[in-house]
């Protein structure tokens, strides 16, 4: 029996109530279940209990206690703090996956030709991605320290490059860029293999030279790399934690308080789980919203 | 059939002695600490000693659990179930916390039952510990800030190497001598420095004199309602120790924390700082033969300031599990790890008081002393600290805390003035109280 002749038998086959009859109507949901369970257990539960938790004060145990209605956003709303934290995001996150694309796609270029010691340097590009960001922001403490770090000493500054707010924001998106940087370069080095050579070489019969071959044959080539390469960015930029945590502690002031480390100090530190579950389903709201842009920008731009 | 009851009856014989030699079996305690690198091997020592000295009654098994907010966190996150340890290291804020759980079995009932004799422990540091009349920890790794200076930088600037600066003008004072800058006006060496640290501002609260909350500074029979420092003008004197510092150039900001400002006198790029007790061995260490350290006072805010320093550090609280023998079990365990002779090998290792009075007759420790003299600062200085300066007891403390330590930021980085950092300061904190005791 072939297959269309099997799909056949078993749309054609009448419904009438019986064993067979539910266990068709079962099926589909049967081999759903497993997915379901895990979805359920891992997603849609902990997502209904932010929820729920977002409207109430909870006690040191995390337990909801008094209800509080929308207070918790309301109070959030008007904190200038939490304002502050949602701006320093978005530098944050635009800074990042920006610029983490650019060093990727500037290093993927500079080793798409074969030379001497090529190997050598992408290894290097992409040696990043086996570095733990807890362990380079252990390192970065040392090189950015404002008395005696490598970095002041080597450019003969004083800068306080974690202490000062117009420098700690700076310095925390360059570690999270370079850490980025890896997993940028490898993605498009990969897509960069991809663009056919005789595009190319028609490209050099037409004349055409190193910048307009990049700009008209290269990065439209590339461009689903980029754009997923952009994604994966801003989802790690958002998700970005332990740079924070071990660099400056959301400070000075509020100069580096990312809105996932201001519900880290909310939850496991203030042991305020209400407010922090606001901020999550706040958090849930921007990021919707920007993989909605994203995907209608994806639309116009990326050619596949 | 007689042959298999019997062969039953010797089974079931044979199983009670199984049981009963059970009982016999050493009683297992479980501790759990917080104290890593050269501290936990320590610990580790310590504990092996003492299953040795009570081979076959009682076992301990000590768990490290990551920094002293993993700990805390780890038993709020199990408590909900069941107690995961015995014994456990909370650090000095997390008192209140311990206190209003319900967990904690008082070790004043050890006491009482009994009758240990409490003047043993330095009185000072039972004070902290010490809620309503009522001992509810065993203070363990106890420590105070103190200033610590490179003596060789004051030779080379003219200073008395020998004396130690006491208040906040004299500090600025010898600052300003020993501040070295290159061809360029480039700073290469400040004459003070010191981590933006929120137990400093709790410490000179203390040193004023002045109560940081209400309800008897958090100690009476109910717990704080809101900060008092804004309206003793304590908070006010510490921030603008902070603003004419950086205004006036003396120090450059060094982050939150101890680590950069530990680092940056370790490496002579600041000449005077301050550090926790507990500090001293490792800057002896490291610092080696590169200059010599000297140690002074926690300095006061104003010359004429006469309260004291708290102690901070961390203390051993026993969970009520009631199970009697468990729980006896853990009282052998922290009388152990607070006998003069452990103490004695505790403070060599690692600079931290010792907590029992009868320490300091030990040889052990007076080795030690002479060795590095640096030490008997700390003890003059709790010693000449009254009681009544033990610090406040607050349940958001951590958090406080932190408020602290972002708001001298927003201070310096000229957000805000004087005025507007401790009314937002005491805002904040206040409404984080009336959140938690609405919820507790």
């Amino acid at each position: 029996m072939s297959l269309t002749d099997s799909l056949k038998a078993r749309t054609t086959k009448p419904r009438v109530p019986g064993k067979r009859g539910i266990y068709a109507v079962m099926e589909p949901y049967l081999f759903l279940l497993p997915a379901f369970v895990v979805f359920g257990l891992f997603l849609f539960y902990p997502f209904g209990r932010t929820i729920f938790l977002s409207t109430f004060l909870t006690d040191k145990l995390g337990n909801a206690r008094v209800f509080w209605g929308v207070r918790n956003y309301t109070d959030l709303f008007t904190s200038s703090s939490f304002w502050a934290s949602v701006g320093v995001t978005f530098q944050f996150v635009a800074i990042v996956a920006f610029g983490g694309l650019l060093i990727g796609l500037a290093t993927s270029l500079l080793t798409a030709k074969k030379y001497p010691g090529v190997t050598f340097a992408s290894a290097s590009y992409a040696m990043p991605v086996a570095i733990a960001s807890a362990a380079a922001s252990m390192a970065f403490r040392m090189i950015l320290h404002p008395t005696n770090g490598l970095l002041n000493i080597l450019f003969g500054t004083q800068i306080n490059w974690t202490g000062d707010p117009r420098w700690a924001l700076f310095s925390v998106s360059m570690l999270t860029i370079w850490l980025a940087s890896g997993i940028n370069f490898i993605f498009i080095s990969a897509g960069l293999r991809g663009v056919p050579d005789e595009m190319y070489e028609s490209a050099s019969i037409d004349g055409a030279g190193y910048w307009r071959r990049l700009f008209s044959i290269t990065l439209p080539s590339i461009s689903p790399t980029l754009f997923f390469q952009i994604i994966i960015n801003i989802i790690g930029a958002f998700q970005s934690f332990s740079q924070i945590r071990l660099l400056t502690q959301g400070g000075p002031g509020d100069a580096t308080n990312v809105i996932v480390y201001a519900i880290y100090r909310d939850a496991f530190f203030n042991f305020r789980f209400g407010t922090a579950a606001a901020r999550s389903i706040i958090l849930f709201a921007i990021v919707l919203v920007i993989t909605l842009i994203q995907f209608s920008f994806e639309k116009r731009s990326v050619h596949y | 059939m007689r042959k298999i009851l019997s062969l039953i009856l010797a089974a079931s014989l044979l199983l009670g002695l199984g049981s009963a030699m059970a009982t016999e079996s050493p009683t297992e305690i479980v501790f759990w600490h917080s104290m890593g690198g050269v501290n936990g091997e320590a610990i580790a020592k310590m504990a092996e000693d003492f299953n040795v000295a009570y081979e076959g009654k009682i076992k301990v098994t000590v768990e490290y659990q990551g920094s002293y907010d993993d700990a805390i966190n780890k038993i709020r996150a199990a408590g909900m179930s069941a107690l995961p340890c015995d014994v456990v290291q909370v650090y000095d804020i997390g008192s209140r916390f311990m206190i209003d759980s319900g967990w904690a079995l008082p070790i004043q009932e050890m006491i009482d039952a009994e009758g240990y004799d409490i003047t043993q422990i330095e009185p000072n540091i039972a004070a902290y510990y010490t809620i309503d009349g009522k001992l509810y920890s065993m203070p363990f790794n106890s420590s105070t800030p103190l200033l610590y200076y490179n003596k060789t930088a004051f030779e080379e600037v003219g200073l008395d190497p020998d004396v130690a600066p006491k208040n906040f003008d004299e500090i600025v004072e010898m600052a300003e001598k020993l501040t070295v800058k290159d061809a360029d006006g480039k700073v290469t060496r400040y004459g003070f420095g010191m981590g933006n640290y929120g137990w400093f501002f709790e410490q000179w609260m203390g040193k004023m004199g002045l109560h940081y909350v209400d309800n008897n500074n958090g100690r009476g029979a109910d717990p704080a309602t809101k900060v008092v420092f804004d309206e003793t003008g304590g908070a006010e004197a510490i921030f603008g120790v902070w603003k004419r510092m950086i205004d006036e150039g003396i120090i450059t900001y060094l982050g939150r924390g101890n680590n950069d400002a530990k680092a940056a006198f370790i490496s002579k790029n600041i000449a005077i700082t301050l550090e926790s007790t507990a500090a001293l061995k490792s800057l002896l260490v490291n610092v080696g033969d590169e200059f010599e350290i000297g140690t002074g006072y926690f300095p006061n805010i104003h010359p004429d300031d006469e309260g004291g320093v708290s102690i901070g550090g961390g203390s051993l609280w026993m969970l009520a599990s009631g199970n009697d023998e468990k729980q006896n079990a853990a009282w052998e365990f922290v009388k152990y790890m607070i006998s003069p002779d452990v103490q004695a090998f505790w403070n060599a290792q690692t600079g931290y008081f010792p907590i029992t009075v009868a320490t300091h007759d030990l040889d052990a420790f007076k080795d030690n002393l002479a060795q590095y003299p640096q030490f008997g600062t700390a003890i003059d200085q709790l010693h000449s600290t009254a009681p009544q300066y033990a610090g406040a007891l607050l349940s958001v403390f951590p958090e406080a805390r932190a408020l602290v330590e972002t708001y001298t930021e927003r201070l310096i980085n000229g957000e805000l003035d004087i005025a507007a950092t401790v009314t937002n300061l005491a805002k904040e904190i206040n409404s984080a109280i009336e959140i938690y005791n609405l919820t507790n």
